[in-house]
């Protein structure tokens, strides 16, 4: 009954009346608790696939989920990354800029040296690039926005200067089957998102490193205590969200055919709005990998809904805000309730 | 374990070695030139008054506080100053003061923090469990391992750090006071495991305002004084009295009982309550209290006090009663700030969580409920600021010139002694205090439990929850004793029949309320 379980009352006998109200408030406490309605978006998002089905009846085929699916793999592999370093602590306003230089960089390095070496060489500097942001947060102790705000306009201008704001087009040959080519029926993207899904699952969730992270996240002097080394933690989420931005960079000039400096431009707002929708705290110490999956498909498929009633992007952007403070909102709102239902130990 | 300072000879060598360490912060010497010894497998207690010291040296042996100069070792190696994982790898861990629990991790992750089980880098939850269901165990303590850390009550939240403490295979322990937020039947547990741990040969620090327990359970007694060793000897050769002596520097006169006001004509009660009920906490409680009364409330951990006090203060959404103040009959109040309107004030058991602004000045924190008091036409007056506060924190032994400090920089009485003197400044109807002297040295506690006397003899009503009973006993004209949520009793310790053992048997009962008991 109290926050603890440890106290227990026998259940009072109070006027009818002062009944009828506690039992309302202990309704309203268990279905607050309950496990299915912690997780608020995933109804949402059971509701919005009905939805979906009922206004598009071209929804469930097969080819249109599969686009949904391919088309948010860049975004989605960015959120995944960012749920590392936010719950973590961190922020990171950078990685639009970060999944632009890489773009132009595996752009411009496939005219040189060999595919997996382009690869691998962009996914190193993308690395590099978080590598930078970690420091700056933990070394210098610049707040994180303020650091990866200052990163991210660096970065941006730094990817326009490579590509001499031209697009890059890239000619070789099985490059466009990362982002394009199917196995199995399924997009290469999408298996890659979904093996980078299982991953980041697994380790925040099964790791010692999981553990430190969640540690660092929710109170930072507490987890310095108990001996955990807190900037190596945090500086691995910058480093960690950064490759992921350089990976998404990589399947997106794949798909597109192009190294284009802006190609970022709007993926920093969509995965942060992603991961919080999904329920990851802004503050640290709280959220998961498979929360941003579920934000991931709300979004995924919100988009396309619009996309189907043919909604103007600036449409879909006033939707998008919509769907964040909502989410948001009703987080807060159940957390108030939790609250409530739970109050008061001792 | 009476051990001659003289003969060293035949001595084991020291686990803990200090020699000459200094700590500066700016102006302030918190450490200087100190040099201590500490033989393994002892209980070794540091006393001291409030800010002599005593936190801070423990933060330099923990690798919590880079020390400005001098040495530590432990076990003879030299040891990396200002690396708390360096200090844990060298078997020394601190439990502090205030606590550091993250809120959002759950019980049993907060337990195994930075050492989780793990095997090749994957967490072994299930050993974990069945490790932190062990513990629960050994402590005699039920803590549902998956609860969210922040919501339990601060008591248990200490037991997940000295579960946390036992479990990472420390070799020397340090406690911060360990024992102030603890109710008797749990401070009697944590000092049957604290000898517990110097049988199996671990070496514990331990740091404690309550001399009692620091002389009936520790081998060596340091006492500091403004940043010095003053003193330091066997246990055997120390009493209170001598104690008490040396930590202020000068001879007083030991712990006199408050002085009684004489029995006052009845008066029209300022506050009652009745049928006060909170789902899951509090049952039916009815209490009033009069103008110059104080009332204590007793209880064991999770009896109830708390959240009585915060029902009161507007913090418990979930309490339903009947309120009348100086005679007006009111709705419980919602919100802290209707319970000011009210001219209720609470201070909170939690001075960090839900008292103080750490970064903020103790006169701002002192003159936070009322800044428009220090205010010109809305332009805040440091110098009436300063007066006001400087006035309202007299009466509780606050060094005014500390006035400007941040209070994240006094230590823990210090901050304890700014929180009552908000709560004065605010000049409320009817002051509740949870916890008031916990880590108040013992000079200190005497000084407040006076002033509140003195404040309820001006006509404030003072609602008093301790789980310090002698306290309860000295101080209250009557002393309501809770269990799970009811009132069990109602003592008055005024006719001097009442002792800190009625209290604790009456807490213990679980007899039904009797009817008339409340009665004033
Ligand atoms: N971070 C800090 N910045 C500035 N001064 C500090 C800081 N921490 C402690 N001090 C000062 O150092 C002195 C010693 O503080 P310390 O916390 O060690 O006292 P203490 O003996 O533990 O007292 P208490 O019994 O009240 O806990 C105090 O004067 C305090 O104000
Ligand atoms: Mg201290």
């Amino acid at each position: 009954m109290s926050a603890d379980g440890t106290t227990t009352l026998e259940r009072p006998v109070p006027a009818a009346r002062e009944d009828a109200r506690r039992s309302g408030q202990r309704l309203l406490g268990g279905l607050v608790n309950s496990p299915l309605t912690r997780l608020g978006t995933v109804w949402f998002l059971l509701l919005l696939v009905v939805l979906a089905g009922l206004l598009y009846p071209g929804f469930y085929d097969s080819g249109n989920l599969r686009n949904i699916l391919s088309q948010n793999a860049p975004i989605g592999l960015i959120a995944v990354g960012m749920t590392f370093a936010m719950i973590g602590g961190g922020f990171d306003l950078s990685v639009g800029a970060v999944a632009a230089v890489s773009s132009v960089t595996v752009a411009k390095l496939t005219a040189s040296v060999g595919l997996p070496q382009a690869v691998g060489l962009t996914l190193l500097v993308a690395a590099g690039l978080g590598l930078l942001n970690g420091l700056l947060v933990t070394r210098l102790s610049i707040n994180p926005f303020v650091a990866t705000l200052g990163t991210a306009s660096i970065y941006s201008g730094a990817a326009y200067l490579i590509s001499d704001s031209q697009p890059i087009v890239v000619t070789v040959p099985h490059f466009q089957w990362l982002g394009q080519g199917l196995v199995g029926g399924v997009p290469v993207s999408v298996w890659i998102l979904a093996v980078v899904f299982a991953i980041g699952a697994l380790a925040l969730w099964g790791t010692v490193f999981g553990h430190c992270t969640y540690a660092v996240g929710g109170n930072r002097e507490a987890a310095r205590l108990a001996g955990i080394r807190v900037d190596l933690v945090q500086v691995v989420g910058y480093v960690v969200v950064a490759l992921m931005a350089g990976l998404a960079g990589v399947l997106l000039t794949s798909r597109l055919g192009v190294g284009q400096a802006d190609v970022g431009s709007d993926m920093t707002l969509d995965a942060i709005t992603i991961v919080v929708v999904g329920g990851t705290s802004l503050f640290g110490g709280e959220g998961s990998v498979w929360r941003t999956g579920v934000g991931l498909l709300l979004l995924g498929v919100i988009i396309n809904v619009a996309d189907f009633q043919g909604w103007s992007g600036q449409l879909e952007s006033i939707l998008k805000g919509c769907v964040l403070l909502t989410a948001v909102g009703l987080d807060v709102l159940t957390r108030r309730l939790r609250a409530r239902a739970g109050a008061a130990s001792t | 374990m009476a051990r001659a300072t003289g003969g060293r000879a035949d001595q084991p060598a020291p686990c803990v070695e200090v020699t000459g360490v200094t700590k500066r912060y700016g102006a302030t010497v918190a450490l200087d030139d100190v040099s201590l010894e500490i033989l393994p497998g002892t209980i070794h207690a540091l006393v001291g008054e409030n800010g002599a010291g005593k936190s801070t040296l423990l933060g330099v042996l923990a690798g919590r506080v880079a020390p400005t100069s001098g040495r530590v070792r432990i076990f003879g190696e030299p040891a990396a100053l200002g690396n708390p994982r360096r200090a844990r790898a060298a078997g020394v861990t601190a439990i502090y003061q205030e606590l550091t629990i993250v809120p959002a991790l759950d019980a049993a992750a907060n337990v195994f923090l930075g050492t989780p089980l793990a095997r090749s880098g994957w967490l072994a939850r299930d050993r974990m469990r069945a490790r932190f269901a062990e513990l629960c165990r050994d402590f005699e303590v039920t803590i549902d391992p998956d609860v969210a850390a922040g919501g339990l009550s601060i008591a248990d939240q200490q037991l997940l750090e000295i579960m946390r403490a036992t479990q990472a295979d420390s070799r020397v322990m340090l406690f911060d006071e360990p024992t102030a937020s603890l109710g008797a039947p749990e401070r009697a547990q944590l000092h049957a495991l604290l000898r517990r741990l110097r049988s199996q040969g671990v070496t514990v620090v331990l740091v404690s305002h309550n001399l009692e327990e620091v002389l009936d359970l520790s081998d060596e007694i340091t006492v500091f004084r403004d940043g010095r060793i003053a003193d330091a000897r066997p246990a055997v050769a120390w009493t209170k009295a001598s104690l008490v002596e040396a930590m202020s520097g000068r001879r007083t006169a030991l712990v006199t009982r408050t002085s009684r006001p004489p029995e006052r004509t009845a008066t029209d009660p300022v506050l009652t309550v009745t049928g006060l009920s909170a789902p899951g906490v509090l049952r039916d409680v009815t209490l009033d209290v009069a103008a110059g009364e104080i009332v204590g409330v007793a209880g064991l951990v999770g009896s109830g006090r708390t959240s009585l006090l915060r029902a009161l203060a507007g913090l418990t959404p979930g309490a339903v009663g009947a309120l009348t103040v100086d005679g007006r009959v009111t709705r419980l109040p919602r919100s802290v700030r209707e319970a000011q309107r009210r001219g209720i004030a609470l201070v909170p058991e939690d001075r960090k969580g839900q008292g103080l602004v750490l970064t903020a000045s103790a006169r701002v924190n002192i003159g936070l409920p009322d800044l428009h008091r220090s205010a010109r036409a809305g332009w805040l007056s440091g110098r009436r600021l300063t007066d006001q506060a400087a006035e309202a924190a007299r009466g509780f032994g606050f060094d005014p010139a500390r006035l400007g400090q941040p209070v994240g920089q006094l230590s823990g009485g210090n901050q304890q002694k700014a929180l009552l003197a908000r709560w004065i400044y605010a000049r409320p109807r009817v002051l509740l205090c949870d916890e008031p002297t916990r880590g108040i040295d013992i000079g200190a506690k005497e000084q407040i439990l006076a002033s509140l006397r003195e404040f309820a003899g001006q006509g404030l009503a003072i609602v008093l929850a301790s789980s310090e009973f002698e306290e309860l006993v000295a101080a209250c004209d009557r002393v309501v004793v809770l269990s799970r949520g009811r009132i069990v009793s109602v003592q008055r310790p005024g006719d001097g029949t009442v002792t800190p053992a009625t209290l604790l048997r009456a807490a213990f009962d679980h007899q039904p309320f009797v009817e008339d008991s409340h009665v004033s």
